[in-house]
């Protein structure tokens, strides 16, 4: 059994000191007074403070975390909601965790150069910077019991969730046999290399690298992937349990691959930014009560929501009282008063001054 | 402003000394919306920073106080410790509370400060506070029958509200009222009369008040039973710190609150003058139902800058404290349409709305005009 979630054992304060505390503080929480001396206090949200930034190349960082007590471990594979605060405002975005559960956990960012939380991450960040984190969750974890052929294949950022992964599973009593296949551009954008090369040591796992624009150092391989590399290159790939995390592009080549030949089940992680869709309206999904409606352009997400049958909680309808504030778990908006398009995850928005653009998925 | 009757720009608006078209209100409206944006979009790291500091130094003041009142056996302790605690319930009730759950700081995306989870150190629950307040008061503010801060359901503060000998007592139960202002506040979404008149359900009302009671519970718990019991020997001087900072608490958001719909030249509106209203009639509306109060910085965070109700009414999700800001260009934009922006010091217009009270006490001598066509 290789799943393994930390051992962030506490008990917890006794019940009745809990209880006494919150009976003195309502309607908040001693944490709201006790984060006055330590700021990673909150009864609310897992903050974390960062306890490591090592700098991976000029591009990337790989930031270690110490969460306060509500943290309760990932699986390996699993990526976090990351919330961080630029200019006082909380931005957030989901990172996979690059580190094995158990310890700290860490996170590697690769900088996008678009201004967003990736490239604060790696600009700004520093020791002692407080950060704030979701529950973790994905699916992109080992199956249980674990294959005894894993195939990986990745490409750029792609690389921290399987090495998650592969860390944890080569930490624990697996006897079946891991390949590896990461896909980079250049050395100097390869993330976690110090962590890489000690993992190459153990025997269990066969661990290639392939460049496309740096000459190939000792074992190392120049090229790129194609829908042949796989088969041409891993001795009978399409037995292989694969997991497969990277661009976009790339990941479509792999399920291609797989689709056509493999014979075993197939994993994959997707780093995606809901796309923009202008104008346009789109479609709503209510993540409550299972519906699908479509919006059209210009169409408050109030009345598309009660077009669609639903009766969602509202006021003054003019944007001024904030009643029918409603959480997007994920999807596009335009502000129709501002004309402001703004991309959300998990944030709410008022929904009878808001109009979908693209997907939107709605906690109605 | 006078205009002749034009089929293409009627007059929509129409008070004592002011005539506005619609071309005029649009554009109005316009300058408004512009002043908002022009503010919501400069929003950034010093705001956060103020709300930040505001609720560090609220938390501090409170813990200060409580832990002195636990000394309060020695007067300076005490006294000390509940000018503190006062000012701290102030601070978390106005500047704080009343702002978050306006959404004025929703945009920082910090659970802590988000008004759908912000709940305040008050008796009134904070889910029934966003609709009496929010939804009720600010849509529909200052319209008699459908906005019940026109007094409270127990006060006369209007002509247009019709005349019973009960508010012959009004000049005295008026400063009940203020001292148990936050148990006004708590049970105000009830609705009694409405529930009495048939227009409620019972349902609603008893779900409503199981709702507030549960909340009340755990206020009168904190401030009148456990805090004194852990004061032990010192109970009686803990007890009585926390009854007089609430009190305090009253009193204070009572007069603030008091003077920002019912001074001299505040306007009450009717149900038929609100329908199909634009928003620049709704922004006229803001501006000439309430009424400002001048004073310093220390007296604008102690009021939650409700001394500012006209722009907070124009602009009830801008942080408060931008208020001070956009003041001044509010002003500016209302006297060049020619409309009246009541502004003045507290003692002033306080005297005023006192004067109010007394005069609505007695039933009216001429029948209430209706206002506008």
């Amino acid at each position: 059994m290789n799943v393994i979630t930390a051992s962030n054992s506490q008990s917890g304060t006794p019940g009745l000191i809990r209880r006494l505390g919150k009976a003195l503080s309502t309607p908040f929480d001693p944490e709201d007074y006790l984060a006055l001396f330590d700021p990673l206090q909150s009864a609310r949200e897992i903050r974390a403070r960062v306890i490591g930034v090592q700098r991976e190349s000029d591009q990337a960082v790989t930031l270690t975390l110490q969460p306060n007590r509500l943290w309760k471990g990932h699986r390996a594979g699993q990526h976090v909601l990351l919330g961080v605060e630029i200019e006082g405002v909380r931005h957030q975005r989901c990172f996979s965790l690059s580190s094995a559960p158990g310890g700290a956990p860490t996170i590697s960012v690769k900088r996008q150069g678009r201004g967003g939380v990736s490239d604060h991450l790696v600009n700004r960040c520093r020791e002692g910077d407080l950060l704030t984190l979701a529950e973790p969750a994905g699916e992109f974890v080992l199956p249980d019991p674990v294959p005894e052929r894993l195939l990986m294949v990745t490409a750029g950022s792609g690389i921290t969730p399987v090495h998650s992964i592969v860390k944890s599973l080569l930490a624990s009593n697996f006897d079946g046999k891991v390949t590896w296949v990461h896909f980079e551009r250049r050395y100097r954008d390869l993330m976690l290399s110090d962590s890489l090369a000690q993992l190459r040591r153990d025997p269990r796992l066969d661990l290639r690298l392939v460049l496309s624009g740096d000459s190939p150092r000792d074992g190392d391989q120049a090229g790129r992937l194609d829908e042949h590399w796989l088969t041409d290159n891993i001795a009978d790939a399409a037995a292989h349990t694969v997991f497969t995390c990277g661009p976009a592009g790339f990941l479509d080549t792999v399920m291609d691959w797989h689709g056509e030949h493999g014979r075993a089940p197939l994993f994959h992680e997707r780093f995606k930014a809901a796309p923009v869709v202008a104008g346009e309206g789109g479609r709503l999904h209510f993540s409550r009560t299972g519906g699908l409606a479509e919006a059209a352009a210009g169409v408050s997400l109030l009345e598309a929501a009660e077009q669609a049958g639903l009766k969602p909680k509202h006021g003054c309808r003019m944007g001024i009282c904030h009643t029918c504030k409603c959480k997007v778990s994920k999807g596009r908006v335009r502000d129709l008063q501002s004309g402001e398009s703004r991309e959300l995850n998990g944030q709410e928005v008022r929904i009878c001054v808001h109009a979908a653009e693209g997907d939107v998925e709605l906690d109605l | 402003m006078n205009a002749k009757v034009d089929h293409f720009d009627p007059i929509v608006f129409e008070r004592p000394g002011v005539t506005l078209t619609r071309s005029q209100v649009d554009a109005f409206g316009r300058e408004i919306d512009a002043l908002r944006e022009e503010i919501m979009a400069d929003l950034g790291e010093q705001d956060a920073r103020y709300i930040r500091r505001l609720v560090r130094t609220q938390k501090g003041m409170e813990l200060a106080g409580r832990g002195l009142l636990f000394l309060g056996v020695l007067p300076p302790a005490w006294l000390a410790g509940t000018a503190l605690l006062s000012v701290s319930k102030i601070l978390e009730n106005m500047e704080i509370g009343h702002n978050v759950m306006h959404a004025q700081w929703d945009w920082l995306g910090d659970p802590a400060l988000d008004s759908s989870t912000y709940d305040w150190d008050n008796t009134c629950p904070a889910e029934q506070w966003k609709h009496s307040h929010n939804y009720m008061h600010h849509t529909f503010t200052n319209v008699v029958g459908k906005d019940r801060d026109v007094g409270y359901g127990i006060m006369r503060m209007s002509e247009e509200q019709r005349w019973n000998p009960a508010y012959l007592f009004q000049p005295a139960y008026n400063w009940v009222l203020a001292s148990l202002f936050q148990w006004g506040v708590a049970f105000h979404d009830l609705e009694v009369e409405r529930v009495l008149k048939g227009e409620k359900s019972f349902a609603e009302y008893r779900a409503q008040r199981r709702k507030i009671m549960k909340k009340v519970r755990k206020q009168v718990g904190k401030d009148y039973l456990l805090f004194p019991l852990l004061a032990g020997p010192f109970a009686p001087w803990v007890l009585a710190g926390n009854a007089t900072a609430n009190l305090t608490r009253n009193l204070w958001s009572y007069l603030i609150i008091f003077c920002g719909h019912f001074t001299e030249h505040a306007e009450m509106f009717s149900e038929a003058e609100i329908e199909n209203e634009t928003r620049g009639q709704w922004y006229l509306r803001q501006l000439l139902g309430s009424s400002n109060l001048e004073g310093g910085p220390l007296f604008h965070i102690m009021s939650g800058n409700l001394s500012h109700q006209i722009e907070h009414h124009l602009f009830p999700d801008m942080p408060s404290n931008r208020y001070k800001q956009v003041a001044p260009k509010v002003r500016e934009i209302a006297e060049r349409y020619g409309l009246h922006y009541n502004s003045g010091r507290l003692s002033r217009q306080f005297g005023t709305v006192l004067k109010r009270i007394n005069r609505l006490a007695l039933p009216s001598r001429r029948k209430p005009k209706n206002a506008t066509v």
